[in-house]
């Protein structure tokens, strides 16, 4: 027998069952159903950590809400921003299908004696206002960056698991490496080395 | 072009289901990717060049939603692989050696290795799948094989 006769033998135990066809038709009927409720399937957690600054932080009993502009996948949108006490901040916009979203996030600030205080309502929105470049994986294989009001389908474009990208905003330039599935690093002078981000990765 | 899920599910599914089960190494969650990669396809809206087109697809949303399912935390009280093998009924006991070995590997290797010598994909496709170089998909066929020859010994054969 032939190796890949061999190993097709031993992997032929791997068998489902399960009626797929009838699954995928009634999961289909729920998740449409499900969707306008909970919307936050693509929820995406921002941590964002501020040098500097004093300003403490407004003891509001019941929270601020505002509406705001920001950077969803290359489009400029309205959201409703709700910030916490605690730094943590959620913000819900309609998707371009009309269904709710809600992106949930928080971040601490550094102060010069290496004490953490929550952000303010002021610094968060200043980050949400100037959006870092974003890496999405979709389900159906392709991967995009995102930057204010560029889409990039950089899918094609990785050489040996790496994407190497260069953004422009305004005078400002980001050079954004991206590691297929495993993280990116973004940088205003050269584009990173990924132990810049992954503590695993060999530093070069 | 399009094909039904029922057609593609007839035709594929266990072929995703065992690459699933190659990263995920586990049937419960092995299965519900397989569903998840078949909801998917019934929800886009993609036009396909081929049939085989199709297959690179799902084969590449299997892998992508199999290593996503690997990093949720949220993980069910499932059978272990050890398990799940005692419920498994191998033609010949190299096979469950085999099997065993193969599933010992490191998920990069098992991955390639799974669709060099099951799915019957070429370097280059394999490379176009996994989004990596052909080279590296050489290095790891070839550390892979190699592990396999050492521990499986003359149940392996060399590969050219």
């Amino acid at each position: 027998m032939t190796n890949k006769e061999k190993y097709k033998q031993a992997f032929s135990v791997l068998q489902t069952s399960r009626d797929y066809a009838m699954e995928v038709d009634n999961m289909t009927k729920l998740t449409k159903k499900t969707t306008m409720k909970t919307g936050i399937a693509a929820a995406v957690a921002v941590c964002v950590v501020l040098a500097g600054g004093g300003t403490a932080y407004a003891a509001n009993v019941g929270g601020i809400q505002r509406t705001i502009q920001v950077w969803i996948h290359g489009d400029q949108t309205d959201a409703e921003l709700e910030i916490s006490q605690d730094g943590s901040y959620n913000l819900t916009y309609k998707d371009e299908n009309g269904e709710n979203k809600e992106i949930a996030g928080g971040g601490v600030a550094m102060e010069a004696d290496g004490t953490e205080r929550p952000l303010t309502a002021e610094e968060i929105q200043e980050e949400l206002a100037s959006p870092m470049p974003e890496v999405e994986y979709e389900e159906d294989g392709t991967v995009w960056v995102y930057y204010y009001d560029q889409k990039l389908d950089i899918t094609e474009k990785f050489e040996d698991e790496f994407c190497y990208v260069k953004l422009h905003h305004g005078e400002k330039t980001l050079y954004v490496t991206v590691k297929y599935q495993d993280g990116y690093g973004v940088s205003e002078d050269k584009y990173p080395s990924p132990s810049e981000w992954d503590t695993d990765a060999p530093e070069e | 072009m399009r094909q039904s899920v029922q057609e593609l599910a007839e035709k594929y599914q266990n072929n995703l289901f065992a690459i699933a089960f190659h990263i995920c190494k586990n049937k419960e969650d092995a299965e519900d990717v397989v569903q998840d990669t078949f909801i998917q396809y019934h929800t886009i809206k993609k036009n396909f060049e081929s049939e085989q087109h199709i297959r690179a697809w799902l084969i590449r949303v299997t892998i992508n939603k199999a290593k996503n399912m690997n990093h949720t935390f949220w993980r069910k009280n499932k059978m272990s692989i050890e398990d799940y093998m005692e419920t498994l009924v191998f033609e010949t006991s190299e096979s469950e050696t085999l099997f065993e070995t193969v599933m010992k590997l490191p998920e990069k290797y098992r991955i390639v290795i799974h669709l060099f010598y099951y799915e019957d994909y070429s370097v280059r496709e394999i490379a176009n799948v996994l989004r990596i170089s052909e080279s590296n998909v050489k290095v790891r066929l070839s550390r892979g094989r190699s592990i396999l020859k050492e521990q499986l010994k003359e149940e392996w054969n060399d590969d050219k």
